[in-house]
C-alpha cells in the first residue's frame, strides 16, 4: 500500500466513524426501596455533632441522593448557634478521604495484609479473653475524648476483661487551666466563659478564637462583646510573646519577655488587693494573698515583662474600674512552663474583680476536662513496658505524633508481647506501629451522643449512606467483650437505653425529637452550687515561689494551629489549601522568626535553618514576621506527618520533634516550648507557599481602617474626592448611574440586586468562609507545587495586610468577585462569558469561555481564576462534589458566583409559594458559616433589607471605587480602638 | 488507468455505503427506536393503554429538578399482581430480590453545565408532552438530543427567565 492510498482509506475510515458514533450510553440507577426522606434532587438535612474537635458543635450534614456534600452549623445547638470553622467544614473530607482503610489489616511478616472484619472481630475476642484469663490489668486502653455512652461501654467491656478504665488521650488537655481551677475554686474542671457580657478582656495568649477549649463558640462570644455597639467598643489586651489569630483580634497586643504573664498577672492580683477589690471575700482567703504577692511591685513587674509604664497603669484602671472585666489565662497548648501560675493569677483576678463569678459558667463545663493529664499519659506508655500487658486498645488516637518522640510510644508499642489494636480509619504513625488496625465507622455513619457542654444533650446520627462496611466501634465492643449477659443487642440499642437511664430522654418520641434538632439544653443536668472551696494556702504557696522571666536568649515555642489542630487536620487537602490567617503561607509550616533575630542570625526569609534541642533537631524554612517577640521561633503545631495518606506524608515539619518529652510536675501538662536552641542555617532555601503580593498597602489602602473617637465625633471624610477614603459611595443600582461619569448605560434591575455587606470590623479572619466556599462550589485543590506557580483557585481569600507604621497591626479583608456593575470583566471579554444577569451578578458562562484570561487582566481585584489543569478528586472525594454546580474543566475562568445555586433554590421557593424572596433567605456558604457573623447578604433593590441599611453606615467604602466599578461587595472600615 | 479505477470505485461504493448507512440509520421511522433496555419497559402500554399518570411513576417532578424514576418495589406493587410470572416481571423480582439497582439506560439528559428544574415547568403547567412527545406511543423510548435553541424560543414565547444562570446554567 502505497502513502496515497494510506491517507484515503484512512480519511474514510475516519468519515464512517465519526457518522456511526454515538455518545457513550449512560446509566440511571433506580433505587429498589425508596426511603422516606430522599426525594432526588433534593437536599435533605440531618442534624449531628461535629467531632473534629473535642468542642462538640452542633452541624447539619446536607444529604444529596445518599451522599453528604456539605456540614453547616446547626442553628439550634446552644454551642455553636449555626456557624462552623474550617476545620468542621472540612469534617467531610475525613469521610471521603481516599486514605480510608476499607478493611482491617494485620500485621505479619511480609507487612500489613487486608482481612475480613469477622476475622478481625473474632481475633480481638480471642486476644481479649485470652489476657482476660491470664490475670488482670493485662488489657489497657487509649482512648479519644468520647461521649458518655461509649465511654460507660468501654469501661464496661474493660471491667469484663479484668482491665482498668480506658485513659482518656488528647494532645491538648489543658491541665495547667484545670489545676488552676481546682487550686483556686476547688474544683478541677473546665467552665465556660460568658465572654459576650465582658466590659474588659484581657487575655495571657488564650487563642480563643483558633482552638481553645470552643473556638467557634468564643468566637462567636468575642464578636458579640467587641462589635461596634453605639459608639462604643469594649477593650480587649493581649498580653503574651506571640501574637496568634487571636492576638491580631485585639485592640492591642503587648509583647512581654517570655514567661512574664505570669509576672503581670500577679502584678494586677497585687494592684487588685491594694485597692481592697474583692472585700466580700473573707480576709482569711485574702491575706496570704496579700503577703505572697507582695514581691510582685509595679516596678518589679516593669522590669521583668518589659511592658510599658503607660500600658501597664492603662491596664490596671481599665481593669479596676470595669464592672465585668473577664481574664483568661494561656493558650491551648500552655506551653509556657509558668503556665498554672499564670493561669492561678488569672482565676484569682476574675474572683477578685468579680466575687460573684457571673462570666464564669460551671454548669455549661467544656467536655474535654475528662482528659487525663499529659502525666498521666507518659506514666500509662511507661507502664506498658513495666507491666506485664498483653493487649492495647487504642481508639481514634495518634499519641506517636502528638507526644515527642522521646517520651517512648514507640518504644512501648513496638513491644514483641503486646498486641496493639489501633481503631483508625487512617494509618497514622501510631496504627503503623500497630498489630492490627480496624477501621470503625465515623461519626456521621453513626448512631451516637456527644456533649461538649455538660449540660447539653447532643446526638449523631447517620447523615449518609456507607461507604465501606466498617462496623461501630461500640457494636465491635459489645460484641468482643460480652458472653451472654451484652448489655444490649446493638449499640443503638445501647445508647437508647443509656440515655433514659440518665433521664437525658423519656421514650421513643422524645429521641426522635432531640434527634430532630441535634442538640438541646439538657433540663436535668445538676446544677453546680455556686459554693467555692477557696483554700487561699494552697495558692499563696503556688505564687509564692518567686517567679522570674526566662533568659533572653533564643526560645522556641510549638503552637496549635487553626487548620490543623493537634494534626488530625493534616490530611485534609482544604485545610492544607487554606493559608494560614497570619503567615498566609499554605501547604507547607514555616518557622516564625522576628526581622531583628533574622538580622542578628544573618537569616533571611526563606532559609532553612536546623534548630537543635537536646530533644532532637529538625529543618524548617524561615518566615519572618512580627507577629512573634524577638528572640523567639515559634512552629505550628499539625504538619510533618510520616504516614496519615497522601495530602499528609512529607509536608511540612513537626516542631514536636525537638521539645522535652517530660510533664510539668507540677500541673501535669505537657511542655509545647524550650528555651534551651541551637540554630544554624543550612545554606539550602526553599520557596515558600505563601497567597500574598505584599504585606502592607504601600501608602493605598485597600482594607481601612477607621478611629473610635475619630468615628464618634464624625470626622468622616467628605465623600467628594477621589480616593478610596472619599470616593462617593455609588450603588450598583439605576441611581448610581450618572452620565459625566459612565460610559455606559445603567443596568435594569428586577426586583432583586444582590449584593454583600463585609463588616472588616467584624471579620476575624479565622477562614471558615474559605472553607465553607471550597466544600460548596467545587473549587479544585491545586497542591503545593502550584500555589507556589500561584496558581491557587480560592473563590474568597482572607487578604492579611500589616500597618506600615505597626508591622503587628493587622487587618483582615475579605476578598471576593465584587459583582461590579460597571465590571471590568465584562467588556473585555471577547465571546461575552462573563455576564451581568438581571439580578446585578456577574456571572462566568463556563461554556461560552474561550480562555483568554484577558478578564483577569483586566480585574482589579484579581479574583477571577482560571483552570490550568482538570483538577483531580480522587474515588471517592469526588462524591461530595455539590451537583448543583458545575465542575470547571481546564481552560475555563471562574471565580465567586455569589453562590447562584442558592439563589435559584430561593427563587423557585418564592416562586412556589407566590410571594418574593424574603430578606436573608439566600444565605450564601460563607454568609453562613461566618461565627462572627461579619457578612450579609441581600438585596439592594430592597429599601427595608438589611444590607441596604447597613450601607448607609459612614463606615461604609467600595474597595477602589474610584475605578467607578460600582461594587457590590461593600466593606465597613475597622474599628480601631486607640489603645 | 485501470490500477486508478479500482481506487475510485472503492471511493464512490464506499461513500455511497455510508450514505445509504446514514439514510437508514437516522431517517427511516423505525431506526428512531432506543436503546435496549434491561426490562423492555413500554411507556405504550403503561401511559398509553393503562393510562397511568406520568407522576405515579415519575413522582418528584412537581417538587425536585429530577422527576425520579420509580424504585424496584413500585413496579412490583401492581405486578405482584399482574403478569407477575411473565419472565421479565421475573427479572425484575430479581432486581428485588438480591437489591440491584435496575441499571437503565439514560434517555433524557443535558450537558453538565446546564440544570434543568422540572419542578418550575410543571409548576408552570407546562406539559410532559410539549417537551418529551407522545411517549405514550411508543414502545423503546429513543435518546432524544436537546438543544439549548428550543429552551430560548419557548422561554423566549412564555415570556420566561432568559438570565443565562438564574434561568438554567450553573
Amino acid at each position: 500500500m502505497n502513502r496515497r492510498t494510506f491517507l484515503k482509506i484512512a480519511g474514510m475510515g475516519s468519515i464512517s466513524l465519526a457518522a456511526g458514533c454515538s455518545p457513550a450510553e449512560k446509566n440511571l440507577f433506580s433505587l429498589v426501596h425508596a426511603p422516606d426522606d430522599m426525594v432526588t434532587g433534593k437536599a435533605t438535612w440531618y442534624a449531628s455533632t461535629c467531632r473534629e474537635c473535642p468542642a462538640g458543635c452542633g452541624v447539619l450534614a446536607k444529604n444529596r441522593e445518599g451522599r453528604i456534600i456539605k456540614v453547616e452549623g446547626n442553628p439550634l445547638h446552644p454551642i455553636n448557634k449555626g456557624k462552623l470553622c474550617m476545620r468542621g467544614q472540612a469534617a467531610l473530607q475525613a469521610v471521603y478521604n481516599p486514605d480510608r482503610l476499607k478493611t482491617p489489616l494485620l500485621r505479619d511478616k511480609n507487612g500489613w495484609q487486608p482481612i475480613s472484619f469477622a476475622k478481625a472481630q473474632s481475633m480481638l475476642k480471642y486476644k481479649t479473653h485470652d489476657a482476660a484469663q491470664k490475670g488482670s490489668d493485662r488489657v489497657r486502653m487509649l482512648t479519644e475524648v468520647v461521649g458518655n455512652s461509649q465511654l460507660s461501654l468501654f469501661t464496661d467491656a474493660l471491667k469484663q476483661w479484668n482491665a482498668p478504665a480506658p485513659l482518656i488521650f488528647e494532645p491538648f488537655a489543658y491541665e495547667t487551666l484545670k489545676t488552676a481551677n481546682e487550686t483556686v475554686f476547688g474544683r478541677k474542671e473546665l467552665m465556660s466563659y460568658n465572654m459576650q457580657d465582658a466590659d474588659v478582656l484581657v487575655s495571657f495568649g488564650a487563642d480563643f478564637l483558633e482552638t481553645w477549649l470552643s473556638p467557634v463558640e468564643y468566637a462567636h462570644k468575642f464578636k458579640t462583646m467587641h462589635a461596634l455597639k453605639n459608639g462604643q467598643k469594649v477593650p480587649f489586651y493581649h498580653i503574651g510573646p506571640v501574637q496568634s489569630l487571636t492576638g491580631a483580634n485585639a485592640d492591642s497586643w503587648v509583647q512581654c519577655n517570655p514567661g512574664s504573664e505570669c509576672i503581670v498577672a500577679l502584678g494586677l492580683v497585687r494592684q487588685a488587693l491594694d485597692i481592697r477589690k474583692g472585700k466580700q471575700l473573707p480576709w482569711s482567703f485574702r491575706k496570704p494573698l496579700f503577703q505572697a504577692t507582695a514581691p510582685y511591685t509595679q516596678d518589679r513587674v516593669l522590669e521583668a515583662s518589659g511592658l510599658s509604664l503607660a500600658f501597664y497603669e492603662k491596664l490596671v484602671i481599665e481593669l479596676m474600674g470595669a464592672r465585668k472585666p473577664l481574664l483568661l489565662g494561656t493558650d491551648t497548648g500552655a506551653g509556657d512552663k509558668k503556665g498554672l501560675q499564670t493561669n492561678v493569677a488569672v482565676n484569682l483576678l476574675n474572683l477578685l474583680l468579680d466575687p460573684n463569678l457571673t462570666l464564669l459558667d460551671f454548669n455549661n463545663r467544656h467536655r474535654v476536662e475528662i482528659a487525663a493529664a499529659r502525666s498521666e499519659v507518659l506514666q500509662f506508655f511507661k507502664s506498658l513496658q513495666s507491666d506485664a500487658v498483653d493487649l492495647l486498645i487504642l481508639n481514634n488516637t495518634n499519641p506517636a505524633f502528638s507526644l515527642p518522640p522521646k517520651s517512648g510510644v514507640k518504644e512501648a508499642l513496638e513491644q514483641d508481647d503486646l498486641f496493639v489494636v489501633s481503631f483508625n480509619n487512617f494509618m497514622d504513625e501510631t496504627s503503623q506501629l500497630a498489630d492490627l488496625i480496624f477501621p470503625v465507622a465515623m461519626p456521621l455513619e453513626t448512631w451516637d451522643e456527644y456533649s461538649g457542654w455538660q449540660a447539653v444533650n447532643s446526638t449523631l446520627q447517620p447523615a449518609m449512606g456507607r461507604l465501606t462496611p466498617t462496623p461501630h466501634i461500640g457494636d465491635v465492643i459489645l460484641d468482643t467483650a460480652f458472653e451472654n449477659q451484652k448489655p444490649a443487642e446493638n449499640y443503638k440499642t445501647y445508647l437508647f437505653s443509656r440515655l433514659v437511664a440518665d433521664r437525658k430522654i423519656i421514650d421513643e418520641k422524645d429521641w426522635v425529637r432531640l434527634l430532630q434538632v441535634g442538640g438541646a439544653a439538657d433540663s436535668t443536668a445538676t446544677r453546680n452550687s455556686a459554693e467555692l472551696d477557696l483554700k487561699p494556702q494552697k495558692i499563696a504557696a503556688l505564687i509564692s515561689q518567686l517567679v522570674k522571666a526566662d533568659a533572653t536568649d533564643l526560645a522556641f515555642s510549638a503552637i496549635p494551629s487553626i487548620r490543623f489542630f493537634d494534626g488530625r487536620g493534616a490530611n485534609k487537602p482544604w485545610l492544607c489549601e487554606i493559608a494560614d490567617p497570619l503567615t498566609r503561607v499554605a501547604w507547607q509550616s514555616p518557622v516564625s522568626m522576628h526581622p531583628d533575630t533574622a538580622k542578628a542570625q544573618n537569616i533571611v526569609q526563606g532559609d532553612i535553618i536546623q534548630i537543635e534541642s537536646q530533644w532532637g533537631n529538625l529543618e524548617a524554612p524561615v518566615y519572618v514576621n512580627e507577629f512573634v517577640r524577638p528572640s523567639l521561633l515559634v512552629m505550628n503545631i499539625g504538619q510533618g506527618h510520616q504516614a496519615y495518606g497522601r495530602y499528609a506524608l512529607g509536608k511540612g515539619v513537626n516542631p514536636l520533634a525537638i521539645l522535652p518529652p517530660e510533664a510539668n510536675t507540677e500541673s501535669g501538662g505537657p511542655l509545647f516550648s524550650t528555651d534551651q536552641i541551637k540554630i544554624r542555617s543550612t545554606g539550602r532555601t526553599q520557596k515558600l507557599a505563601y497567597m500574598y503580593g505584599s504585606r502592607t498597602q504601600h501608602e493605598r489602602p485597600f482594607a481601612l481602617t477607621v478611629g473610635l473617637t475619630e468615628l464618634n465625633q464624625g470626622k468622616m471624610p467628605q465623600k467628594t474626592g477621589l480616593t478610596m477614603e472619599d470616593f462617593p459611595l455609588t450603588l450598583p443600582l439605576p441611581e448610581g448611574y450618572d452620565p459625566k461619569r459612565d460610559f455606559y448605560p445603567p443596568h435594569d434591575h428586577e426586583k432583586y440586586r444582590w449584593a454583600m455587606v463585609v463588616d472588616l470590623d467584624r471579620c476575624i479572619g479565622c477562614g471558615a468562609c474559605t472553607a465553607a466556599c471550597y466544600a460548596e462550589n467545587n473549587i479544585g485543590i491545586v497542591g503545593e507545587k502550584r500555589v507556589l506557580e500561584g496558581r491557587e483557585m480560592t473563590w474568597l481569600s482572607i487578604e492579611r495586610f500589616q500597618d506600615p507604621h505597626q508591622k503587628s497591626k493587622v487587618t483582615f479583608l475579605p476578598m471576593l468577585c465584587q459583582h461590579c456593575d460597571n465590571a471590568p470583566c465584562e467588556s473585555v471579554c471577547p465571546v461575552y462569558a462573563p455576564h451581568h444577569s438581571k439580578e446585578g451578578i456577574n456571572n462566568q458562562i463556563y461554556n461560552r469561555c474561550i480562555g483568554t484570561r484577558y478578564c483577569v487582566q483586566n480585574c482589579p481585584y484579581k479574583v477571577r481564576r482560571f483552570n490550568w489543569f482538570d483538577w483531580r478528586w480522587p474515588d471517592p472525594m469526588n462524591v461530595q462534589l455539590n451537583p448543583d454546580v458545575t465542575v470547571r474543566s481546564k481552560g475555563v475562568m471562574e471565580k465567586c458566583s455569589f453562590c447562584i445555586q442558592r439563589i435559584k433554590v430561593a427563587h423557585s421557593n418564592a416562586n412556589n409559594e407566590k410571594r418574593p424572596i424574603r430578606d436573608g433567605e439566600v444565605i450564601p456558604a460563607c454568609v453562613q458559616t461566618c461565627p462572627t457573623d461579619a457578612l450579609v447578604f441581600g438585596s439592594l433593590m430592597d429599601k427595608q433589607s438589611r444590607v441596604r441599611k447597613l450601607v448607609a453606615d459612614p463606615r461604609a467604602y467600595q474597595a477602589m471605587g474610584y475605578l467607578n466599578t460600582k461594587p457590590a461587595v461593600i466593606y465597613l472600615k475597622k474599628v480601631l480602638r486607640e489603645a | 488507468m485501470s490500477k486508478n479505477a479500482i481506487v475510485i470505485l472503492t471511493t464512490l461504493i464506499t461513500g455511497l455505503a455510508i450514505a445509504v448507512f446514514i439514510l437508514l440509520f437516522y431517517k427511516l421511522p423505525y431506526s428512531a427506536i432506543g436503546p435496549e433496555q434491561p426490562i423492555p419497559f413500554s411507556h405504550n402500554v403503561h401511559s398509553g393503554v393503562k393510562q397511568i399518570q406520568c407522576q405515579y411513576c415519575h413522582p418528584y417532578v412537581a417538587y425536585s429538578n429530577h422527576p425520579g424514576i420509580p424504585a424496584v418495589e413500585k413496579c412490583l406493587h401492581c405486578h405482584n399482581y399482574i403478569i407477575a410470572n411473565h419472565p421479565w416481571i421475573k427479572k425484575e423480582h430479581e432486581y428485588f430480590n438480591t437489591n440491584t439497582s435496575t441499571p437503565w439506560v439514560k434517555l433524557n439528559y443535558v450537558a453538565e453545565h446546564v440544570l434543568f428544574n422540572h419542578q418550575r415547568h410543571i409548576n408552570s403547567k407546562i406539559a410532559c408532552t410539549e417537551c418529551h412527545g407522545q411517549v405514550q406511543n411508543l414502545q423503546r423510548l429513543p435518546h432524544k438530543t436537546w438543544y439549548m435553541n428550543e429552551c430560548i424560543t419557548c422561554h423566549f414565547k412564555k415570556g420566561a427567565n432568559v438570565d443565562c444562570w438564574l434561568a438554567c446554567h450553573s
